[in-house]
């Protein structure tokens, strides 16, 4: 180990292990009388209301990905690296398009997990597997990128070698499995904390430091116009606009794996049956309080 | 009522055309109006986002 960083490296450890204390105390936060049930574990009890979710979220997408991968392109490429900034501008309002009926429908018929909603939805065994086996394959390039990442932030602080990593993740896998989501969504109040405090800092404190934005962005300015690669620089250059724009918008989609394709209650289907459910399903459109006619659509006669 | 949902568009176009503000001027505090414009969309996203799931959700009440 060369080159310790004390000061780092303490608050780093304490912050790990009041985090890591968080998330086996969280097995006991909003108790149910038994985590055996998989809507305990993966989903905590379905009882997070806005606030809960609204941290969780805030504390699962922003990662090593944002605070090491995209700072570090724009800090070496520029313009190219804020495509992070349109893409999550540009994820709510598609997500908010598919997650309400994604979540009304999972809700009322008690889904855990995207597989759940494709058999329920398709009802194909084979289609909920395929979209199982995509999601577990999918997540696995991200968190090697989340090790790097970490790995990363050590190597900065003297800590180097692949056994911190080792013990982070024992620690971390262990109280997932004792306390399921409510372990990220309690230490999502402290991450998110922290995220305010990065941000403040960013925004505030070190263009004080450094003398102003003026001086930031001339001094990026510079060290672009020396470097030789003709793809870097305060603006984008003619030929990355599209790849700019593409990267936000496909960034955002594949941000949730699959489309919600929504099969609602036409008038036409309606006509086709005169009971109450189609009736009311004429009137509102798919949600929660549709779902008999969901249940009334999947048991109709062949 | 569904056509609420046609504003969700506007942060799309608003943010997914480069070409529309890859330029240094007009500046603001020092920064160039490439990197204020796109952070000034998140709170334009924001409350366009809250506008629509606000009125389809009152939608959804008076059907019911």
């Amino acid at each position: 180990m060369r080159d310790v960083n004390t000061t780092a490296l303490v608050v780093c450890t304490t912050l790990f292990v009041a985090v890591s204390a968080l998330g086996f105390v969280a097995s006991r936060w909003r108790r149910a009388e038994s985590l055996d049930h998989l809507d305990e574990w993966g989903l905590g009890g379905r009882n997070f209301g806005s606030w809960i979710t609204w941290f969780l979220l805030g504390g699962d997408l922003y990662t090593a990905y944002t605070f090491v991968a995209v700072p570090a392109l724009v800090f070496g490429a520029g313009a190219i690296g804020f495509f992070a900034v349109p893409y999550t501008i540009v994820m709510y309002p598609m997500v908010l398009l598919l997650a309400m009926r994604l979540w009304s429908v999972s809700h009322a018929h008690g889904y855990v997990t995207p597989a759940d909603f494709v058999r329920g939805r398709f009802g194909s065994p084979t289609l909920a597997l395929a979209v199982a086996i995509t999601g577990i394959v999918a997540i696995m390039p991200y968190i090697a990128l989340q090790l790097v990442g970490i790995e990363a932030v050590l190597r900065t602080m003297g800590v180097g070698g692949h056994w911190p990593i080792i013990v982070a993740f024992t620690i971390l896998a262990a109280y997932t499995y004792q306390s399921g989501l409510r372990a990220p969504a309690l230490i999502a109040f402290v991450k998110d904390s922290l995220i305010y405090i990065v941000v403040l800092v960013a925004v505030i404190y070190i263009p004080i430091k450094l003398g102003g934005f003026d001086e930031i962005f001339g001094a990026a300015d510079e060290k672009f116009d020396k470097s030789p690669q003709p793809t870097d620089g305060v603006l984008l250059a003619n030929a990355q606009v599209l790849g700019y724009s593409t990267l936000a918008f496909g960034s955002a989609a594949a941000l949730f794996l699959f489309r919600i394709r929504s099969r609602r209650c036409s008038p036409r289907a309606a006509a086709t049956r005169s009971s109450a459910t189609w009736q009311r399903c004429r009137r509102t459109r798919w949600c929660s309080r549709c779902s008999p006619c969901w249940d009334t659509w999947r048991s109709r006669p062949a | 009522m569904r056509a609420w949902y046609l504003l969700l568009i506007i942060p799309l176009i608003g943010v997914l055309i480069p070409t529309f503000y890859n330029t240094l001027e007009p500046e603001l505090a020092g920064i160039p109006f490439f990197y204020w414009y796109q952070m000034l969309w998140i709170p334009l996203s924001v409350g366009i986002t809250v506008l629509v799931y606000i009125k389809t959700r009152e939608q959804d009440v008076d059907d019911a």
